[in-house]
Parts: C-alpha cells; structure tokens; sequence
C-alpha cells in the first residue's frame, strides 16, 4: 500500500469534510456536560448508512478522537466530566480553572489529547498488520473462542461487580437471540413481528442504549448545569503557557500515550480505564505525588494524552480479531459489517485500503482536533451556554429519526422505547451498559460459530480444542473464566472486594 | 457517564448505599428474564442426528442471567448481613412524571408517525419535549416551528430517506 494512494483518498473532499465536520460534532458533544462520545456515535450511526465504508469509518473516527478530549471542558469549567474519560483528572482541571487558567488547562490538555493520539496511531499502524499475520487461517472453532475470550475480558475489565458485568453481557447476548436462528432456520422471541426475523436492529439498539437513556435519566433527575463566573485568560497568555507545560511534561506524555495504547485494546477497558491507570500511575510515579487532585497539571497531561491513545488502541484487537476494545469499537464493528466489512485477520488483504485510510483518518482527525478543539476551548464559556430545554428535545428527535431512518419502519421507535427502558433500569440497578453492547454486537457471530463447530464436532466439546491454535486460545479462555469465577466468589462470599481493583490491573 | 459507572467512580465514591431491595430485585428480575427464554425456546425444532437446536444458545444464555442473578442477590443478602438497616442512604431524587413524559412523547412518535406524517409529529414531539426539559412555550413553538424543517432537508433532501408525509401529503415538496 502506498502512501500516496492513502493520502489521495484521505485528502478526497468528501472524506476530508466529513472528518473536518465530525471532528467539530465531536468537540461539541464531548462537551456537552452528560452527552458522551458513546452516545455521539450513536447518533452519528445513522448517517454512516448513507456513506462510503471508508467515509463511514473516518466518521467514527474522527467524531471519538475529538469526543474524548472535549470531555474535558465541561470537566474544566463545570466539574462535570463531558465524557467519562475526563473523570480520573476533573479535580484537577477544575480548581485549575477556578484559579482563572481555565484556557491554559484545556490547551494543554489538547497539545497532550493530540500527541497521545497521534502516538495511539503510530503503534496501531505498526502492530496491527503483525498481528494479523499471526492470526491468519483461523477456522470456526478459533473465531469462536476469540469471540468469547473478547466477551470474557469485557466482563474482566468492566467493573468492580462480576455478577453485574455478566449480567450485562447476557443482557445483551439475550437481545442477539431474537430473530432466524443459524442453525435450521426457526424465528426466535419475534412475538409473530415479521420484522424482527432479521433480528433487533443494530442502530436503533444503539440508540435506545445509550441515547434514549440518557435523555430518560436527564428528564428524571432534572440536572442543572450552572457555569459560575470564572476569569478567562487571553488567548494568547493561555497558548503560551500551554506549550510551556507541555513542553515540560512530554516524557509524560511518551509514558502515559505508550501504556494507554496497550490498555485501551484490552476488550472492554476504553479510554476511561487508560486515564485513570495513567493518572494513578502518574501520581505514583511523581516527584510531587501530593499536589494531585488539588489543581495539579501532571495529572491532566497524563490522562490526557492517555485518553486519546487508548481511542487508538481500542482499535486494535477491533480490527485484527474483530473484538471490540469498548462501546464506540462494538459499535465501529456493527457499522463496518452492515458495510459488508468483516473485521478480523483478513480485512487487511481484503479491504487494506480501508485499513490504511484508518490509520490516516485518525492521524488526520487528530491534527484537524487542534482547530477544532482549540476553537471549541476558545467559545467554551458560550458553548455550555446552550440551555438544556433546546439541546435534549433535538437529542430526542434526531434519535427517534435515526433510527426510523434506517428501516424505514416504527418498529425502529418501539426497539429504541424499549432498550432505552432497558438500559434505565440497568443504570438503576448499578449494571454497566458497556457489556451489553458487546453481546449484541457479538451475540451471532459467537453463535454462528459455536453451532457451526458443535455440528462438525457432532456435540463432542472436546474438538474445540483439537486444533493447536484453537487449544492455545481455548484454554486461555477457560482460563479466565475460572479467574472470573474465583472473583465473582470472593465477591459473594467475602468481604467486598476493595473499591477500584479495576484500576490496578 | 452513567454507561462506565463502576470505572468511573472516583475513590471516594465507592461506599454505595446498602440498596438491599434494588438488588434483590434486579436479582429476581434477570432470573425471571431467563425463565421466560427458557419457556420461549421450548417450542424451538430440534436437529435430528445431534441432541441440540436454536434452543441450545438461549438455553446457555439463560443459564447465565441465572448465575448472574443469583450473584447480585446473593452479594445484597450477605452486605444486609454486614450492613445495619441504618446505612441505607435515601436515592437521588427522581421526578416520575418527565420520565413518564418522555416514554409517552416516544410512544406518541411511533403511533402517530404513520398517520400524520414525519413534519406533524415532529413538531408535535418537540413542542412537548421542549415543555419537558423546562423550555417556555415560545421557545417551544419556534423549535416545533424550525427544527422539522431543518431535520426534513438533512434527512428528505441530502440523505434521502423516504419520510412520511402523512396528512400533508398533497403539500408534498
């Protein structure tokens, strides 16, 4: 692949507009105090069905790089982290800004978001087309045992309950049963809606998701945003002493970016678990470990350069193994395979364009954040202006035409009602949404490649294993499940495991 | 968010409230959820030759929002055994009626889309929903007067998809 034929369809007006736009979409939802990149892909998904593969993908791409980092502004100026990967730093940044350096905290934290993505890049360009080497010739019983090993970690990494990880996970594994099964044919759970034969839609079981309950908890809990008065710094002050700060930090900046990539490709830990390993590690590792959490900028360089790698990262075993590293990856894999796009080891002699553009959206995407981030930091104090009674009634609607858009059909509403439902009550019992996502999106290709392995074998369970590579990776997994059981044990029967042990692995 | 709570929460944060009823609840729920799968996939054709079909998968799955169930609740008995009643913490307070509003503004959209069509229900949806989240009934009134038409020109006109024109079908532009 060359780099001028990479650089001729980045460059391409289309796909250079769509991300110059996504990434100004993502800077304005990321920043929106309770709206998170998740959901800012979620709405986006809809318009992806109209577009290109390549066009779609530079789109997510773009829209989450920028989501991530603008998460931090209303965590700067509100202590109301935008997105939940702003959260292991917000202590900081906001008693920063409440000191009136409010643009030198965000404009340092864009200079380290962007080379901690652009160094996410390097290594996904880099490791990925190995990686893929490796796992080239893999059969049914391998994908199988990929696909639950990816389950399994999302379930390891996701939160401190394991019951609660799991149920989420099986949640969403239940919602994939609906439709035609593989194996002869027969309509399951369709109710006699002939519609939902071909199974629950994937937009607008996004959408409910994560868009619908968001909008369902925001109307209940009535949150009022209130941007006190705080001093700006000029402009020019805040970029210089920006620089200062990073310039000064970039050792940081190189640790935390490097480290993060590797966390974020573990399924199920995203960009919220990188910032918060990095911002602990930081602190741990400085020279002057008590400032943190008083209004210290180590910290924010830290987690803001490892937010924006682990985006990257994610990326990683999403493309080689087709398992999604978090939400926005699950939801990246459900929109490439509606393309006719299958992720895994052979994307890369089947689709290698795609890939490489991948690669150059994101490093673009993570150069034009520079204006549109910059800009957004710039109207910050007006763009968290916008009142709530304008923003979540146009939530509402796009998210109810999205999904209509897509099947054309209002079945597509009742899904969204229902999940956003679903998705309520399991925030209201404390279960996270993430593992859900995974199985919906997984749920099939699991079962597509359980079944088609169980008939070869005839049931016999043991000829899972028979193949090296597919023993290697199924006893990884069973593996993990034991670790996982041990875990889920102690949970129910000792003590309650100590708080944040997600956050030391 | 919400959707990475558990990640999220910050050290401090991590005394939860002894929710003794919720967990249970939940709990029960999941395992009623599989109990019904179980019930629904008993009518599923097996494949001869082999001792399993499409209810195989559902059957593990439901087996496993058992286990998980059993893991929530259990954990809520064993910390109602640790935790005096007294620690339970009153939850955040949550006003029912806009929650019930924006559940009926989705139903209403859905029912009332195919007969009024995409630009009445939407201007219908939003003059609710701006009520909702606090808006006054002018600002209301412009965004149901606005909005439907900006949303037709992306969706309709750059994206074409078909939307309804429901009563205003022999004003079709």
């Amino acid at each position: 692949m060359d780099l001028l034929s990479i650089l001729a369809v980045i460059f391409d007006p289309r796909i250079f507009t769509t991300i110059l736009v996504c990434t100004f979409y993502g800077a304005f939802v990321g920043a929106m105090p309770g709206l998170t990149a998740t959901m800012a892909v979620a709405l986006l998904v809809p318009f992806t069905w109209f577009m290109e593969p390549v066009q779609a993908v530079a789109a997510i791409v773009a829209t989450t790089t920028t989501a991530i980092f603008a998460g931090d502004i209303s965590g700067a100026l509100l202590k109301i982290p935008g997105t939940p990967a702003s959260a292991a730093y917000v202590e900081d940044s906001y008693r920063l800004s409440q000191n009136g350096k409010p643009r030198t905290v965000l404009f340092t934290s864009l200079l380290a978001s962007v080379s901690g993505g652009v160094i996410g890049v390097l290594i996904l360009a880099l490791a990925t087309p190995q990686l893929a080497n490796l796992s080239r010739g893999f059969s049914s019983d391998e994908a199988f045992w990929l696909a639950t090993l990816g389950l399994s970690c999302a379930v390891f990494v996701g939160g401190p309950s394991v019951a609660r990880n799991f149920a989420s996970l099986f949640i969403g594994l239940a919602v994939a049963t609906v439709g035609i099964d593989v194996a002869v044919g027969h309509p399951r759970y369709t109710f006699g809606v002939f519609e939902l034969y071909d199974g629950v839609s994937f937009i607008p079981a996004m959408i409910g998701i994560f868009a619908l309950s968001e909008l369902l908890r925001n109307a209940a809990l009535g949150r009022v945003t209130r941007l006190s008065g705080i001093t700006v710094e000029p402009l020019k002050t805040a970029i210089a002493a920006a620089w200062g700060e990073f310039s000064s930090r970039w050792k940081n900046v190189l640790r935390s970016a490097t480290g993060s990539t590797v966390i974020g490709a573990l399924p199920g830990a995203g960009a919220d678990v990188a910032a918060w390993i990095a911002y602990a590690l930081s602190r741990r590792i400085s020279k002057t470990p008590e400032k943190y959490g008083t209004g210290h900028m180590e910290g924010i360089v830290d987690g803001g350069a490892a937010n924006n790698a682990a985006v990257a990262g994610a990326w990683t075993p999403a493309l080689v193994f087709g398992i999604p590293g978090d939400s926005v990856t699950a939801i990246a894999i459900g929109v490439m395979m509606m393309k006719g796009l299958t992720p895994g080891p052979d994307i890369f002699t089947n689709d290698a364009l795609l890939v490489y553009t991948l690669f150059g959206s994101f490093l673009l995407a993570n150069i034009l954040m520079l204006l549109s981030g910059g800009m957004s930091v710039s109207v910050a104090s007006y763009l968290l202006r916008v009142p709530r009674a304008v923003l979540m009634p146009l939530i509402l609607l796009l998210s109810l035409i999205g999904g209509y858009a897509i099947t054309g059909s209002v079945l597509a509403v009742w899904i969204i009602l229902v999940l956003g439902l679903v998705a309520c009550a399991m925030l209201w019992a404390d279960i996270p949404l993430a593992p859900a996502i995974l199985g919906i999106v997984l749920g099939q290709v699991v079962e597509d490649n359980f079944m088609v392995s169980m008939m070869k074998a005839q049931g016999d369970l043991t000829q899972f294993f028979d193949r090296g590579a597919a023993a290697v990776l199924g006893a990884i997994t069973l593996a993990v499940w034991v670790a996982l059981l041990v875990r889920a044990a102690r949970n129910v029967f000792e003590n309650r495991a100590p708080p944040g042990n997600t956050e030391k692995q | 968010m919400p959707s990475n709570k558990d990640i999220g929460a910050s050290p401090g944060e991590n005394a939860r409230p002894a929710t003794f009823l919720r967990d249970v609840v939940a709990g029960a729920a999941l395992i009623a959820i599989a109990i019904a799968m179980i019930w629904g996939a008993q009518g599923f054709p097996q494949i001869r030759a082999v001792a399993f079909g499409p209810d195989l998968f559902p059957k593990i799955i439901a087996g496993g929002l058992i286990l998980s169930g059993l893991g929530i609740g259990l954990s809520a008995v064993r910390d109602r055994l640790a935790v005096s009643p007294a620690d339970d913490t009153s939850p955040a307070p949550f006003a029912v009626l806009p929650f019930l509003a924006v559940l009926a503004i989705v139903a209403g959209f859905a029912l009332l889309l195919p007969v009024l069509g995409f630009h009445v229900t939407a201007a219908l949806a939003l003059l609710a929903s701006v009520r909702v989240f606090g808006g006054g009934w002018t600002l209301a009134l412009i965004m149901a007067l606005i909005a439907p038409v900006v949303l037709h020109y992306i969706f309709y006109s750059l994206m074409r998809v078909v939307l309804p024109w429901g009563i205003l079908q022999n004003w079709a532009w």
